[in-house]
């Protein structure tokens, strides 16, 4: 009986983180479609979108330094969440004209760049206006969680679970059934075709930024109140989330989402049946072992260069 | 025409930045290798802090040798090749009296050789046993070292506790294994064997495999080396949410203010070794009031050591009359009774200044101090 709630334990926090991998992976995938670009700061959307709900719920600390003064702002948790996706939102914007759009045209690797240029910047950033403290953050709903069966279920890790399916419904309903959804697949596939087709190509690129962006920053504010809000909570995330886009298979949206959730319950797993020390290394060993058995990913199909 | 422009350019800000020095030449300057960016950053802040606050008081009372000292810093990234530049760096600008160098074990071992090779006196924050028994004469330690924080740990629990059922958790790197082995081998010599030793990397983002183990040994007892404090804060909440509740002693960073604010009541009743507690003498409580004020946060032992390190480092010079290193480094070994915010100090020849830690009591989000532990006579 206890092997079995220890092992659904594990399972449970495996398929917890295993979805924060998959909201930032989908955020990776769909930047991914849109302009054949890795974006390497979707991590830090994540990361901004805690010191967001830090900025509207508790304030921010000033810089003597730079003589920024510190003020405090105490919203209600709902009021800081719409506020929190607001600013994402317009980060998504400025991310598009400030870090794509100028090298739209260039090969790939001038932007590629761009996002590692924005990514330190960003992080950066955020180190001179939020000292580098971590910091606590409310969970979402105020009990610790249940236990069911000598299982724990942490009460943020079934908002996770609960968002992701929403999340991923929302996705697959704005994708599949909406004319908006359409035109942004139309412009993932072929940019010159979807031009042609009269679709404001250029818009559909900003709508792609704002919402990978927004879902960054929500899986960053669902995680804070568990792995608590840094300058470097990002990163890690980012990381296996990365991985989980190339497992999943390329920019394949169910791909990221499923290897999402692969690497977080393989993770968990090896940790309590093998060695936790070497935890992190069983994502990638996953990786390794993905690329050279199936390097197009569990659902990426077998192109050659596109001609 | 270009190009050339740029080369004229390049070449009168050289000149700018090359003569600078030499204007602020009749200061003393000691160094500071500091985490002022990277993963550790926020203990950084306290570092630079604490040394600040000793600078300021050690200039107002009329400087070193009548003079004013300037304190250099530089940022190591909170890396260990960071930590290896920055040391080059400091020594190449040249003229230091003496540094004070990091607080993390595995960076001051990764610059170990480039301190000996400068020959300048550095004083350190990493509590690694070995950091000082290497044959490195120009390191000095401010804090008590692991092979006392290990004897504290297992004397409190044991002979106070009266607990017996180990399980030790510890950060794989340098500082968290040799805490680990440190810790072992003492309680080995109290008879104990514990019942579950488990290692993790920092920022690890879940503890549930580790404390299911815990729940499995059995263990009564848990005794901790653990690095950062998110991870202290992640694993403290998954502990107390799968409802064990055995006692915990830890190293210093179970009751430092970033951890206790990120736990929340998950660290209430846990007991941990501070080489810094404002209650435990005078000294750390005047110490504590003027951070307070002056930073409007609470102090912890990422500043409380560096302070120490500035005025010993003041002292020391002053006493020697010099700033040869050799001198400076004589000085401070024959400082005996000098009373910091960490303690009593008296150098030994390893370079060793402190061998009593303070068993303090995380009491709902207030630190209370038990009792001090020293090993000063067993020396």
């Amino acid at each position: 009986m206890e092997v079995l709630a220890n092992n659904l334990q594990v399972l449970f926090q495996g398929l917890a983180l295993g979805s924060i991998y998959a909201l930032v992976a989908l955020g990776f995938v769909l930047i991914i479609r849109a302009t054949n670009v890795v974006n390497f700061a979707q991590g830090d959307f994540a990361m901004l979108g805690g010191y967001a709900m830090v900025l509207f719920l508790v304030g921010m600390p000033g810089n003597p330094e730079l003589h920024l003064p510190g003020f405090e702002m105490h919203l209600p948790y709902w009021l800081a969440i719409v506020l929190a996706a607001g600013v994402m939102a317009i980060i998504g914007v400025a991310f598009n004209y400030g870090v794509y759009y100028p090298l739209r045209n260039r090969p790939f690797l001038p932007v590629l760049i761009s996002t590692l240029g924005a990514s330190i910047f960003l992080q950066n950033t955020i180190l001179a206006l939020f000292n580098p403290q971590p910091r606590p953050l409310d969970k979402l709903i105020n009990i610790d969680g249940v236990t069911i069966g000598g299982v724990f279920l942490d009460s943020q890790y079934l908002v996770i679970l609960v968002f992701t399916i929403l999340a991923v419904a929302f996705q697959y309903f704005f994708f599949e059934h909406t004319l908006i959804g359409k035109k942004l697949q139309a412009t993932s596939q072929d940019k010159d075709m979807a031009r042609l087709l009269g679709i404001p190509v250029t818009w559909m690129i900003i709508i792609t930024f704002v919402y990978s962006s927004v879902l960054g920053g929500m899986a960053g504010i669902l995680v804070a109140p568990i792995l608590f809000v840094s300058i470097g909570m990002g990163s890690t995330i980012a990381l296996k989330a990365f991985a989980a886009t190339i497992i999943g298979g390329f920019g394949d949206v169910a791909g990221a989402i499923v290897g999402g959730i692969i690497i977080g319950v393989i993770e968990s797993f090896a940790a309590y049946y093998i060695s936790v020390p070497y935890k992190d290394a069983y994502a990638f060993l996953a990786l390794f072992l993905v690329l050279l058995f199936r390097p197009q990913g569990i659902f990426g199909e077998k192109v050659s260069e596109k001609a | 025409m270009g190009r050339s422009l740029y080369g004229l350019i390049a070449a009168s800000i050289a000149t700018v930045t090359l003569s600078l020095p030499a204007a602020a030449a009749d200061t003393i300057k000691i160094g500071l290798v500091n985490e002022a960016s990277g993963a550790n950053a926020e203990a950084g802040t306290y570092t630079a802090n604490g040394a600040r606050l000793a600078l300021d008081e050690i200039n107002k009372a009329g400087g070193v040798l009548g003079k004013q000292v300037e304190l250099r810093l530089e940022d190591n990234q909170s890396t260990n090749p960071g930590t290896v530049l920055a040391f080059s760096k400091l020594v190449s600008e040249g003229e230091l009296a003496g540094i004070i160098g990091p607080i993390r074990s595995t960076q001051i071992q990764a610059a170990s050789p480039t301190i000996a090779k400068a020959g300048i006196p550095t004083m350190i924050g990493g509590t690694d046993p070995s950091l000082t028994h290497v044959n490195n004469r120009w390191v000095f330690r401010c804090r008590p070292n692991d092979s006392f924080s290990s004897l504290v740990i297992s004397d409190f629990g044991v002979n106070t506790l009266k607990l017996r059922k180990w399980a030790i958790v510890h950060s794989t790197d340098a500082f968290g294994s040799g805490g680990k082995d440190a810790l072992v081998s003492a309680l080995s010599k109290l008879g104990v064997t514990p019942v579950l030793v488990q290692g993790y990397t920092n920022n690890s983002q879940d503890f549930t495999p580790i404390v299911l183990a815990i729940k499995k040994s059995g263990a009564d007892i848990i005794g901790t080396y653990m690095t950062n404090s998110p991870d202290v804060g992640i694993f403290a909440k998954q502990l107390r949410q799968l409802g064990i509740s055995a006692q915990w002693v830890g190293s210093p960073s179970v009751v430092t203010d970033t951890a206790m604010k990120l736990a929340g009541t998950a660290l209430s009743g846990v007991y941990g070794i501070a080489d810094f507690t404002p209650g435990a003498s005078a000294e750390a409580k005047s110490y504590a009031e003027k951070y307070k004020t002056r930073y409007k946060t609470d102090a912890d032992v990422y500043s409380s050591w560096a302070y120490d390190a500035m005025h010993i480092m003041a002292l020391a010079i002053n006493n020697a009359k010099s700033t040869k290193p050799d001198d400076v480094r004589k000085a401070i070994l024959d400082i005996r009774g000098y009373k910091g915010v960490e303690g009593t100090y008296a150098f030994d020849e390893n370079g060793d200044g402190l061998r009593g830690y303070n068993v303090v009591k995380n009491e709902d989000g207030k630190i209370a101090f038990i009792k001090h532990i020293d090993f000063s006579e067993k020396k």
